[in-house]
């Protein structure tokens, strides 16, 4: 029964893997649902403390710059990395040395970038803010959106773009209304991808953001809040950012496998 | 000039040092079915590009009804290509997929509909318009990607291998479909085949292609009876070769007895070839052969014999008829005499 007794081995293998990476998760979001709000003692189911996060201006405004950080460096990237995409997989001539060159700030330390990003921007006299933060973000959201509409165009059928030149499409309309549509799943499944990323990134946004706290994001926020102790309101905070990621994360995967039909 | 429709002129196209299209000139006539006949690295698939704007040429020009589209872009041209995976668009229905070119056009939104309802009719897919390609068979999805070209109503319709991808039944149905739709359409058709018996059903003429360049242009007729080199010979239908070497009394064959040919081709004949369908059983023709029967090979519609003999290395095939087969019921290791006439023998040189 040797096999048998390996099979469990495995089982508690993986009970363990799991147990270690998502035990410290269940606990965050469990004490954000503790009424007592001590990371002491259970003492009751309450959702005040996400009640408590509406009332909080701070948070609030936080919250709406990741927003607006995320939605705008999701949207260039997505344009820009797509394009890229495309662009390099028509001319493929210059191969490994271009893909190095585009994947790079995937690779890259956050640090080394952030401190790159802000030695750049004061070298050119930018005034930094929010601006600074979608810029920097861009920077290496296009290499994540590129990399997922690569992985498509893998497998994508180049007879599609010859039969619309041959049916009188320019090379817009080509692209408008063939090559997008047919990668769209992988350009949302990349969106979300970067939108995911934008959400919680922190030290590129900490060391673009300028002075101030006029351009504070989310992860920003919590890292200020947290020097004066772990509050229940940060676990709710957390939880929700979590949340997003989350869906935004599972969305991405499910259509990045299921694509279109006929694919 | 006067019927040249498509004239093309001392086509060339080298990629890096090799000559993939060599100096083909070829006039095609309004209204006609032409093949362009080859085994795969002929060139005949780079012409084909060539003619619908996807590769430039190298060298030479294409001239349409009196004006050269050699550097129009495909979008430009009047000549549409049924790709051979039939390229439909995966994330369009079938009427979205055959509209797309009208729309391409900018025509009237009222047009568009009409048309592309009558050419559902014509190829009877009426009902399946709102379907997207994974959804359609492989016989479905050709007639798609045949309307999607045919709606346009092209000067010049380029196939790619458009039965290639069908099974044998189904193939056969849709060479004579083809060849309606041509007639129906009265548009001038340009198919890409490596497939000699297809070439030999539809097309009005024949060109067959080797290393880039044309070897033969004819009728399937011409091409058939009359081909003008040995691969020619070999490539189109089944040949019997009898090695023989020209010599005073004419051509003498392995066992020294002399084979009378009518069609001579090139000097210092090598090889005489005649078709099975000329081989006749018994001593009745100007040319015989003995040997033995090794092999028969029942196709329903007739009976091949394979008959070794002195003559050639591989075994001569006779073909008959399957009337004749039950009457004469030939056997393996019988003797037989087989004859043919000197008008259906070919030499050619070596």
């Amino acid at each position: 029964m040797a096999d048998r007794n390996t099979f469990r081995l495995m089982l508690l293998i993986l009970g363990v893997v799991f147990a270690f990476l998502y035990i410290p998760i269940s606990v965050l979001v469990g004490l954000s649902f503790n009424e007592g709000g001590l990371p002491t003692a259970w003492t009751g189911f309450s959702t005040k403390w996400y009640g408590a996060l509406l009332e909080n201006d701070d948070i609030l405004k936080a919250a709406g710059n990741t927003l607006i950080v995320a939605v705008f460096s999701t949207l260039l990237s997505t344009i820009l990395g797509t394009l890229l995409a495309v662009g390099v997989e028509i001319r493929r001539r210059n191969g490994k040395w271009l893909e190095t060159v585009i994947f790079a700030p995937m690779i890259i330390p956050d640090i080394v970038l952030a401190i790159a990003l802000l030695s750049m921007f004061s070298l050119m006299g930018v005034k930094m803010g929010l601006h600074t933060i979608i810029v920097s973000h861009v920077v290496f959201n296009l290499a994540f959106v590129c990399a997922v509409v690569r992985a498509r165009l893998k497998s994508f059928d180049w007879s599609i773009v010859e039969a619309s030149a041959d049916l009188g499409g320019s090379t817009l309309n080509t692209l408008r209304r063939v090559v997008i549509p047919v990668l769209m799943p992988a350009i949302i499944a990349g969106a979300l991808l970067a939108f995911t990323l934008s959400v919680d990134e922190f030290i590129i946004a900490f060391f673009t953001a300028g002075a101030g706290r006029s351009s504070i994001t989310l992860p920003m926020q919590i890292f200020a809040m947290i020097r004066f102790g772990v509050t229940p309101e940060i676990n709710a905070l957390a939880t929700l950012v979590m949340s997003v990621s989350v869906v935004a994360l599972a969305l991405s995967q499910r259509l990045n496998k299921g694509g279109l039909p006929g694919q | 000039m006067s019927d040249a429709f498509l004239s093309i002129k001392d086509v060339n196209k080298t990629f890096g040092s090799v000559r993939a299209v060599d100096g083909v000139s070829l006039d095609i006539h309004e209204n006609e079915f032409f093949a362009l006949l080859g085994a795969s690295g002929s060139g005949k698939t780079t012409l084909l590009r060539m003619l619908a704007g996807f590769e430039d040429l190298s060298g030479g020009d294409v001239v349409l009804e009196g004006a050269s589209i050699a550097a129009l872009p495909p979008n430009r041209r009047p000549v549409n290509l049924m790709f051979q995976s039939y390229a439909l668009f995966p994330h369009m229905t079938v009427a979205q997929n055959i509209a797309y070119g009208l729309e391409m056009d900018r025509l009237p939104r009222a047009e568009i509909k009409t048309r592309v309802a009558e050419i559902l009719e014509v190829i009877q897919l009426g009902h399946l318009a709102k379907r997207k390609p994974d959804q359609l068979s492989g016989g479905q999805k050709q007639r798609v990607a045949l309307a999607r070209a045919l709606v346009k109503r092209p000067k010049v319709l380029l196939l790619d291998e458009p039965l290639g991808a069908l099974d044998k039944k189904l193939r056969s149905e849709m060479q004579l479909e083809l060849k309606r739709l041509q007639h129906e359409f009265g548009i001038t058709f340009i198919v890409v085949t490596h497939d000699q018996e297809e070439a030999l059903v539809m097309a009005d003429r024949i060109a067959i292609m080797r290393d880039g360049g044309l070897l033969q242009v004819g009728t399937p007729q011409d091409i058939y009876e009359a081909p003008g080199t040995r691969f020619a010979a070999d490539f189109i239908g089944v040949m019997n070769f009898l090695p023989v070497t020209a010599g005073d009394q004419g051509f003498v064959a392995r066992d020294g007895s002399v084979i009378l040919a009518d069609r001579v081709n090139g000097t210092g004949g090598a090889i005489a070839a005649v078709r099975p369908e000329r081989l006749v059983l018994g001593d009745r023709g100007q040319n015989t052969l003995r040997g033995t029967v090794t092999n028969t090979a029942y196709h329903g519609l007739d009976l091949l014999l394979h008959v070794t003999t002195r003559l050639s290395d591989a075994p001569v095939i006779a073909r008959m008829t399957a009337e004749l087969a039950d009457t004469l019921r030939p056997e393996m290791g019988q003797e037989i005499t087989l004859s043919w006439s000197a008008k259906d023998t070919h030499i050619f040189p070596a």
